[in-house]
C-alpha cells in the first residue's frame, strides 16, 4: 500500500471513527432521554391522578362551607340541627375517603402562612399575630394545601389607638 | 448540559419554564402552582416571605408586603408614573441616592431590583427542587417599552438572584416566539396583553430571524382586576335591589363574593349562562340571607363592555397613529395577532380583536403561560437544544397484514416514527392447515384488496393441528432507512421464513395522498364490508364450535337438543353465504343460546358423576371458546 492510500485511508478510518462517536453519543442520548422521559411520564402520571379530583374537590368543600355557615344559624332548632349535620358528615367521610383532610388549627397558635390566609384582625385575649378566629376551614389533598385555612389575626387594642 | 430557565417576571405573577427534550415545559413552584404571585413581604414574626405565602398574610400587613415591584424597578423616584403609584401603593418609598427609588419593608429599605431578586431567587430554588439539578443561567422577559435602565435594573435582579442573566427579552417577542412567529418572513405581528393588572400593545416587525418592536402602547393600569371590580359592583348592587343588604359592609360575605364572581368570569368563557348561589352569605335581624343571583354572558359582556372598546381603541392608535406614538400602519397591514394575559380567555375580547383586524388570533398556548414558554424557546436556542441534528422518518401509511375473510390486520400504524417493530401472534384458520401465506400490504382500507400488496410469502412445514391451535409469531420490522424486515416463525417447529421489502416510506407524495384519500371516501362503505366479513368469520367460528360439540358429545345429547342445534347451524350456514349482516348477527346468537342447552343437558345429566370428569369438561369448554376467540385473527388462507 502506497503512503498516500495509506494516508487517506487514516484519514477515512478518522472520520468514520468520529462519526461513529457521534453517532453512538446520539444513540445513548436518544435512549437515556427516553428512559428518562418514561419515568418522568410514569411520575408526572401518578401525580395526574393523585391530583386528578382537585378542581371538583375544591367546589364540593363551598357546598361544605354552606352546611357549616348553615349549620350555625340552626341552633335554635336541635332537629334540623342534628339532620343537616349528618348530611355535613357524610359529604365530610366522602370527601375524606377521597384523600381531603381538614387542616388542624389551634387559636392562639402563631400564624402560619403555609397553610393559612389572613383575612383581618381583631381585638383578642391573646398575643398579636396569632389566630384568634376560623374564618373558613382549610384542606390539603394528599399532603398539598387545596385551601388555606381563612383566619383571623389578633390585635392589641392599644396599639390600634 | 445544564438547563437555562426561561422566566416571565410579571407584574403580578410570574412563571417558568424549561425546554426538555426540544419541547417547553412550565415548571410548577414549591408550592404546586404554575405561577408565582410577584409579592415579597417581611412577616410580622420577622420572616421573608416570597409568593404566595406572602399573598397569604398581606391584609393584615400591608406596610410590609411589596407587591408590583415591577412598577417601580430602574425608575427614577421623580418619574411621573412613580409618583402616581406612590399615591395608591400601601408601602414606603423613598427617593435613593442615585436619583432611585427605595422601598420601606420591616427595618429596612431595599431597591427594587433587590426585591425582584428575591422573587427570581424563589423561582431559581424552585425550579432546582422539580428538576432537581442546579440551574445558573437565565432568560427573563421584560415589557417592550422597558427603557435601558429599567432592562438594566432587570439584569441585576436576576445576577443578585444568583442567575447569569442569558438574555433580556421583550415579552411580546417571546409570545412570537412561542407561537414559532419568529420564523416568519416580513411580517407585522400584533401582540394584545391583557394580564391581571397591566394592559400592553406591541407591534413587532418580523424579518431574517430578527425581531424589531414597532410601536408600544396600552395602559399599565388596566387589567382583569379592572373587570373583576365591576363585576363586584353589579351584583353588590343587585343585591342590595333584591334583599335591601348592602353586602359590602360585610368583609367575609365580601370575600366569597369576589371568590364567586371571580368563578362566574371563568365560567362565562364558556357557558352562555351561569348562578352565583352563595347560601347563608349573610344575616340581618330577620336570619340569615342567602345570595342567589344569575349571571349571563350577555350581561358580563355589557358591564365590562367600556373596558374592552377602551383597549381596542388603545390598540387602533398604537397601529394607526404616526411614529413616534404608534407604528403608523393600516391596521389590515397586520399578519398576526397574539394573545397573552388570562383575561384574552374572555370571547368579547377575542371577538372584539377579531372584529378590528378581520382575522382570528393566535391562541392555542395557555395565555398565563405563553411568555414564559417563550422566554423558555429563547434559553433552548442560545443552549443549542432546538436544532435537531437527527431527523427521523415516519410511516406514511398503515402496514398490514391479510387475515381471514381478506381482512387487513394494522401491525404498523402510519406516522409511527421509524425505527420500529412489533410482534403478534397468529394462528390457523383449518384444522390440520400446515402453511401460511403472508401477504403484507400498506394502506388506510380496512380490506387488504383496497391496499397495496408489498410482498407475500409462505411458511410451511406447521405441523397439522386443529384450527386455532398453531402459533405463528409474525414480526414487522422497519429500520431507519425504510427497509421492512417481515417474518413469520411456527413456534412449535421452529420454521421461519421472511421477507425483504425495500422503501416502504419513500413513496411519492401523491400516491400517499391518493390512498389516504381513498381511505377517507369510503370508509363507511369500507366499514360495512369490513362488518359482514367478521360476522362471517364469527358464524365460521360458531359453526365450527357446533359441530365439534355434537361431534364430541356423541349420545350424550338429547335428540331434541341436537336437532335443535342442527336447525340452527344449518339456518347460519344459509346465511352465511348472503350480504345481511343483522340477520347473521341473530342468527349466531340464536346458534350459541342453543348450543347452552347442550351445556346445561349434559350438566343436569352428569350431575350422579365423580367431580372429576366434571372438571375435564368444563376446562375442554373454556379451551373451545378460547379457540374460537384467536380464530377471529387466524390467517384465512389455507394452502392444503
Amino acid at each position: 500500500m502506497s503512503e498516500q492510500e495509506q494516508g487517506e485511508l487514516n484519514k477515512r478510518i478518522e472520520t468514520v471513527e468520529k462519526e461513529r462517536q457521534e453517532y453512538l453519543d446520539g444513540w445513548r442520548r436518544a435512549k437515556a432521554d427516553f428512559i428518562n422521559y418514561k419515568k418522568e411520564e410514569a411520575e408526572r402520571f401518578t401525580s395526574v391522578a393523585k391530583f386528578a379530583n382537585e378542581s371538583l374537590l375544591l367546589e364540593l368543600i363551598l357546598i361544605l362551607d354552606s352546611f357549616t355557615l348553615g349549620l350555625s344559624v340552626l341552633k335554635n332548632d336541635k332537629d334540623a340541627e342534628k339532620g343537616m349535620g349528618l348530611v355535613k358528615l357524610q359529604l365530610e367521610e366522602v370527601l375524606k375517603r377521597h384523600g381531603l383532610e381538614k387542616i388542624p388549627i389551634s387559636l392562639g397558635k402563631q400564624f402560619d402562612p403555609t397553610t393559612q390566609e389572613a383575612v383581618g384582625e381583631v381585638v383578642s385575649g391573646s398575643p398579636p399575630g396569632t389566630v384568634a378566629e376560623v374564618a373558613e376551614d382549610g384542606y390539603t389533598l394528599n399532603g398539598k394545601v387545596l385551601r388555606a385555612t381563612k383566619v383571623k389575626l389578633s390585635k392589641n387594642k392599644s396599639k390600634e389607638k | 448540559m445544564a438547563k437555562i430557565l426561561g422566566i416571565d417576571l410579571g407584574t403580578t405573577n410570574s412563571a417558568m419554564a424549561v425546554m426538555e427534550g426540544g419541547e417547553p415545559r412550565v415548571l410548577e413552584n414549591q408550592e404546586g402552582n404554575r405561577t408565582t404571585p410577584s409579592i415579597v413581604s417581611y412577616s410580622k414574626s420577622g420572616e421573608r416571605l416570597v409568593g404566595l405565602l406572602a399573598k397569604r398574610q398581606a391584609v393584615v400587613n400591608p406596610t410590609n408586603t411589596i407587591f408590583s415591584v415591577k412598577r417601580l424597578i430602574g425608575r427614577k423616584f421623580t418619574d411621573e408614573e412613580v409618583t402616581r403609584d406612590k399615591a395608591w401603593l400601601p408601602y414606603e418609598l423613598r427617593a435613593s441616592g442615585q436619583e432611585g427609588v427605595e422601598i420601606k419593608m420591616g427595618e429596612k429599605w431595599y431597591k427594587p431590583e433587590e426585591i425582584s431578586a428575591m422573587i427570581l431567587q424563589k423561582l431559581k430554588l424552585d425550579a432546582e427542587a422539580k428538576l432537581g439539578e442546579k440551574i445558573d443561567e437565565a432568560v427573563i422577559t421584560v415589557p417592550a417599552y422597558f427603557d435601558d435602565s429599567q432592562r438594566q435594573a432587570t439584569k441585576t435582579a436576576g445576577e443578585v438572584a444568583g442567575f447569569k442573566v442569558r438574555r433580556i427579552v421583550n415579552e411580546p417577542t417571546a409570545a412570537a416566539l412561542a407561537y414559532g412567529l419568529n420564523k416568519k418572513k416580513d411580517e407585522k405581528i400584533v401582540v394584545y396583553d391583557l394580564g391581571g393588572g397591566t394592559f400592553d400593545i406591541s407591534i413587532l416587525e418580523v424579518g431574517d430571524n430578527t425581531v424589531e418592536v414597532k410601536a408600544t402602547g396600552g395602559d399599565t393600569h388596566l387589567g382583569g382586576d379592572d373587570f373583576d371590580k365591576i363585576i363586584i359592583e353589579y351584583l353588590v348592587d343587585e343585591y342590595k335591589k333584591q334583599e335591601g343588604v348592602d353586602i359590602s359592609k360585610d368583609s367575609l360575605a365580601l370575600q366569597r363574593l369576589k371568590e364567586a364572581a371571580e368563578r362566574a368570569k371563568h365560567e362565562l368563557s364558556t357557558a352562555m349562562e351561569t348562578e352565583i348561589n352563595l347560601p347563608y352569605v349573610t344575616s340581618d335581624a330577620n336570619g340569615p340571607k342567602h345570595f342567589l343571583i344569575k349571571l349571563t354572558r350577555a350581561k358580563l359582556e355589557s358591564l365590562v363592555g367600556d373596558l374592552i372598546s377602551r383597549s381596542i381603541a388603545l390598540v387602533k392608535e398604537a397601529v394607526t397613529a404616526p411614529a413616534p406614538k404608534g407604528a403608523g400602519l393600516k391596521l389590515t397591514d397586520i399578519d398576526e395577532i397574539v394573545m397573552v394575559g388570562g383575561q384574552t380567555r374572555m370571547p368579547a375580547v377575542q371577538e372584539a380583536v377579531k372584529k378590528l383586524f378581520g382575522k382570528e388570533a393566535h391562541k392555542g398556548i395557555n395565555p398565563d403561560e405563553v411568555v414564559a414558554i417563550g422566554a423558555a424557546v429563547q434559553a433552548g436556542i442560545l443552549q443549542g437544544d432546538v436544532k435537531d441534528i437527527l431527523l427521523l422518518d415516519v410511516t406514511p401509511l398503515t402496514l398490514s397484514l391479510e387475515t381471514l375473510g381478506g381482512v387487513s390486520t394494522p401491525m404498523i400504524q402510519k406516522n409511527t416514527t421509524v425505527p420500529t417493530g412489533k410482534t403478534q401472534v397468529f394462528s390457523t384458520a383449518a384444522d390440520n392447515q400446515t402453511s401460511v401465506e403472508i401477504h403484507v400490504g400498506q394502506g388506510e382500507r380496512p380490506l387488504m384488496a383496497d391496499n397495496k400488496t408489498l410482498g407475500r410469502f409462505i411458511l410451511d412445514g406447521i405441523p397439522p393441528s386443529p384450527r386455532g391451535v398453531p402459533q405463528v409469531e409474525v414480526t414487522f420490522d422497519i429500520d431507519a432507512n425504510g427497509i421492512l424486515n417481515v417474518s413469520a416463525k411456527d413456534k412449535a417447529s421452529g420454521k421461519s421464513q421472511s421477507i425483504r421489502i425495500e422503501a416502504t416510506t419513500s413513496l411519492n407524495k401523491e400516491e400517499v395522498e391518493r390512498l389516504k384519500k381513498e381511505a377517507e371516501m369510503y370508509a363507511a362503505e369500507d366499514q360495512k364490508k369490513r362488518e359482514l366479513i367478521e360476522t362471517k368469520n364469527q358464524a365460521e367460528s360458531a359453526v365450527y364450535m357446533a359441530e365439534k360439540s355434537l361431534r364430541e358429545g356423541g349420545d350424550k345429547i338429547a335428540t331434541d337438543v341436537r336437532s335443535g342445534v342442527e336447525e340452527k347451524v344449518k339456518k347460519v350456514k344459509e346465511l352465511q353465504e348472503g350480504t345481511d349482516v343483522e340477520l347473521l348477527k341473530t342468527a349466531i346468537t340464536e346458534l350459541s343460546q342453543e348450543m347452552q342447552k347442550i351445556g346445561t343437558a349434559m350438566y343436569n345429566k352428569d350431575t350422579s358423576a365423580d367431580p372429576q370428569t366434571e372438571e375435564e369438561k368444563k376446562s375442554d369448554t373454556s379451551s373451545s371458546e378460547d379457540q374460537a376467540d384467536a380464530n377471529n385473527n387466524d390467517n384465512a388462507n389455507n394452502n392444503n
